[in-house]
């Protein structure tokens, strides 16, 4: 019992804050990669295509990077896991608009991510682990209840249609979400920062700043629809998924129930044509 | 016991989808019963989750009405349904939880009383006061320390761990009484933990013990993953509550202590009294007796003077006789005299002056030769000629009754040695020593030897005459004169008595 057998220091008691020049840092070199690659995404299909996915790729990497920085307490200097984390990302998206099986690159990401993240018992600390087969299998089944719920009452609400575009783009849509998309998310707003958050305080304040700060990422998102129904929907079904990995993440000690919540509600929400 | 009433939900909703019915439809308040329900059961998870569940499948018939018609009076009342189940689910759940965590309170508070009820000892009921705090807080581990330091504090922990740093969070709270709050144990820059962060957080928490004599111990809790305010709030409560007990409890077996120790003086108060009131009773027989002996002797001698012509020769024995009984009698009295002023707490009289040891000795020792012929008196001196400074008549009388007592306890016959030397262990006095080889005095009565009315009894000792009373007014008279006496002795090899009086300067 670490509060009879651990020493205690009661003067060391404020502990440091976030390095947040360190995220600054990281993050304006994301979106400096970002905006040459926005900069870049003009002019020819194959020239664009490479632009926009050095755009793309950098966002996510610089999430992904910031949440390395956060889970593993932002030692000093570029942690080369974290850059090679980024630069693969960036390179998946890049491959994602050379061809049909393109996006398949994707699959690289969390390849790697579970790489580099082995034998780190931080990583273990922020929930890069493992789940029982009932909590994941928790966490699919809300998923496909809140996509199922999603598409129900979008095909009611506004008549959108039910229908993958095609199976291709269906599946770099799906190879999308596993690789980066719902990857990055989970991996940043739950696993370090609601992780961390949590740790110093408690459940509901982490979990609803997570899900806003998680939100207003993708509310910034220029591949969301602009219309006011989606993106009112997007902010009530994202809630929803996002509070429900945290409680997921709480509950089992995982980031897996969540991050297969969001797969199952983005395989859903991939499937709704306007 | 959450599924039944999340099946109810589904099954409304299945019902209004296959009944083709709208937002309107009046099975939107059945979504109520199971909300209630599942709060009722599960409190404000199961309430949250029920709601939640309810206005997610009341959306889809509540939200294309609003999109069709716009927001009316019948377009909000589906909004209201949809909103309403997850309101009262949350609402009620939290009653109940409050509700709940108030009962699991009083519950601890009565089972800690009863356990901290002082029949049994602290040590034993501290750890199931730990095992009721831990199920009430719904802890990982709770240690209880009762005492005010961490080395000596009595520790109970459930589960059981026995290793203590002097330097910890619980030493810390035992010592100042301040309280230690940690939202991760593992990870606190105050904790040197040893353990390695975990995907849940170690929420940490100690709380000083107190009562009105102030700090009395300290209560240490760990839990694992979320530590609401109301969790924090009880066990400062019970915190409180444990403190008073354990003062109770405290209280009430140092009073349980002194009735048993106030029982037992009285018990030996009582038995003492009898055990006087019976030598007394004993004493007052001996006495009559002892009087009674040498009075029939002068009333005989001096009738036979008064009735008869006696010769001269007779007359002359007879008035030897009452002589002897006269002084027998004089004996007695003046014992009693000096146990009167003994038990009444006047001062013996004495007039201390040098007295020859030699003459004293060996007048005494002549007549005792000539009363006891089957006894062989010897006295040895280390420097003859030496004396003592005593009142002689109270000296005179020290050393009949030792030697008394000598012939007394030595009734086959035997040596009687009387010496004296410097008290080899008290500079300045005078050792006067009487040792007869009779048949001694057992270990357990050595002790009261010395009290008023006691004889040792041994079969061949029994038809001894004597009041109890010669050893008691030797000491007596011993310490008046600021000596003592000690006694060594084994039964079957006879005894030693030790007297230490006052040497005159210069002596020995």
């Amino acid at each position: 019992m670490l509060l009879l057998s651990a020493p205690f220091e009661p003067s060391a008691g404020v502990p440091p804050g976030p390095p947040l020049r360190r995220y600054a840092q990281v993050g304006l070199a994301a979106a400096v990669v970002a905006g040459v690659g926005a900069t870049i995404a003009v002019g020819a299909p194959a020239r664009a295509g490479i632009g926009h996915g050095v755009a793309v790729g950098a966002i996510h990497a610089g999430l992904i990077a910031i949440g390395w920085l956060v889970a593993t307490g932002a030692a000093p200097g570029w942690p080369a896991p974290a850059l090679r984390l980024g630069v693969t990302t960036i390179l998946a998206s890049i491959a994602a608009r050379l061809g049909p099986w393109g996006p398949l690159a994707f699959l690289l990401v969390p390849a790697l991510l579970i790489r580099e993240t082995r034998g780190r018992p931080s990583m273990r600390a922020v929930g890069v682990d493992g789940a029982r087969l009932s909590h994941a299998l928790i966490g699919l089944g809300a998923g496909a209840f809140l996509g199922a719920h999603l598409l129900i009452t979008a095909s009611l609400t506004f008549g959108y249609r039910v229908h993958a575009t095609s199976g291709a783009a269906y599946l770099g849509a799906l190879a999308y979400d596993v690789g980066v998309n719902v990857l990055s998310a989970e991996w940043l707003f739950r696993g370090a920062l609601f992780t961390s958050w949590w740790r110093h305080g408690s459940f509901w304040p982490a979990a609803l700043g997570t899900t806003a700060l998680a939100l207003v990422r993708y509310l910034l998102d220029p591949a969301l629809p602009t219309a006011s129904e989606a993106r009112a929907g997007a902010i009530f079904y994202l809630g929803l998924v996002g509070l429900s990995a945290c409680a997921l993440r709480a509950w089992s000690g995982s980031l897996l129930p969540g991050y297969l919540a969001g797969l199952a509600f983005f395989a859903a929400y991939r499937t709704l044509t306007p | 016991m959450i599924v039944p009433p999340l099946v109810l939900v589904a099954a409304v909703a299945a019902a209004m989808a296959l009944t083709g019915q709208g937002s309107d439809s009046v099975l939107r308040h059945v979504y109520l019963v199971p909300t209630v329900w599942a709060a009722l059961a599960r409190g404000v998870i199961g309430g949250g989750l029920a709601g939640m569940l309810a206005g997610l499948l009341h959306a889809p018939f509540a939200l294309p009405a609003v999109e069709r018609e716009g927001l009316t009076s019948q377009t909000l009342d589906g909004l209201l349904a949809l909103v309403l189940p997850v309101l009262a689910g949350l609402l009620v759940g939290r009653l109940v939880d409050g509700s709940r965590a108030r009962e699991a309170r009083l519950r601890a508070i009565l089972a800690i009383q009863r356990r901290l009820d002082g029949r049994e000892p602290l040590e034993n009921a501290l750890p199931g006061v730990a095992e009721i705090l831990r199920d009430t807080l719904r802890a990982r581990r709770v240690a209880l320390m009762v005492g005010s330091d961490i080395r000596s504090a009595r520790l109970a922990s459930v589960p059981t761990s026995t290793l203590v740093d002097g330097d910890s969070a619980a030493a810390f709270t035992l010592a100042t009484g301040q309280p230690v709050t940690s939202p991760d144990l593992r990870g606190d820059p105050r904790v040197r933990a040893s353990e390695p962060r975990a995907s849940t957080p170690l929420r940490g928490l100690t709380l000083p013990l107190t009562s009105g004599a102030g700090i009395v111990g300290m209560v240490a809790v760990e839990w694992t993953g979320e530590l609401p305010q109301a969790t924090r709030v009880a066990a400062a409560e019970l915190a409180a509550h444990v403190g008073l007990a354990v003062e109770n409890a405290r209280l009430t077996m140092r009073q349980q202590r002194f009735a048993e120790e106030l029982c037992e003086k009285v018990a030996a108060a009582t038995a003492r009294l009898r055990e006087l009131d019976q030598a007394k009773t004993e004493f007052l027989s001996v006495v009559s007796h002892e009087l009674r002996t040498p009075l029939t002797a002068l009333q005989g001698f001096s009738e036979l003077l008064l009735r008869s012509a006696l010769p001269p020769e007779k007359a002359h024995r007879c008035l030897v006789y009452l002589h002897t009984e006269a002084c027998t009698l004089g004996r007695i009295v003046g014992e009693l005299l000096d146990l009167s002023r003994i038990e009444t707490g006047r001062p013996l009289e004495l007039r201390p002056e040098p007295v020859d040891l030699d003459a004293l000795m060996e007048r005494n020792l002549e007549l005792f030769a000539a009363e006891h012929r089957d006894h062989r008196f010897r006295w040895t001196s280390s420097a003859p000629g030496a004396a003592v400074h005593a009142d002689p008549d109270a000296l005179d009388r020290m050393m009949k009754n030792l030697l008394s007592n000598a012939v007394k306890y030595s009734p086959r016959g035997g040596h009687v040695r009387v010496s004296a030397s410097p008290a080899p262990d008290d500079p300045g006095m005078v050792e006067v020593a009487v040792e007869d080889d009779g048949v001694g005095i057992p270990a357990d009565q050595l002790p009261r030897i010395f009290d008023k009315y006691v004889r040792v009894p041994h079969p061949e000792t029994a038809a001894a005459r004597g009041l109890g009373l010669g050893l008691s007014l030797v000491k007596a008279l011993a310490e008046a004169h600021g000596g003592r006496i000690e006694v060594e002795s084994l039964p079957g090899k006879g005894s030693r008595f030790r007297l230490l009086l006052p040497g005159l300067d210069g002596q020995f």
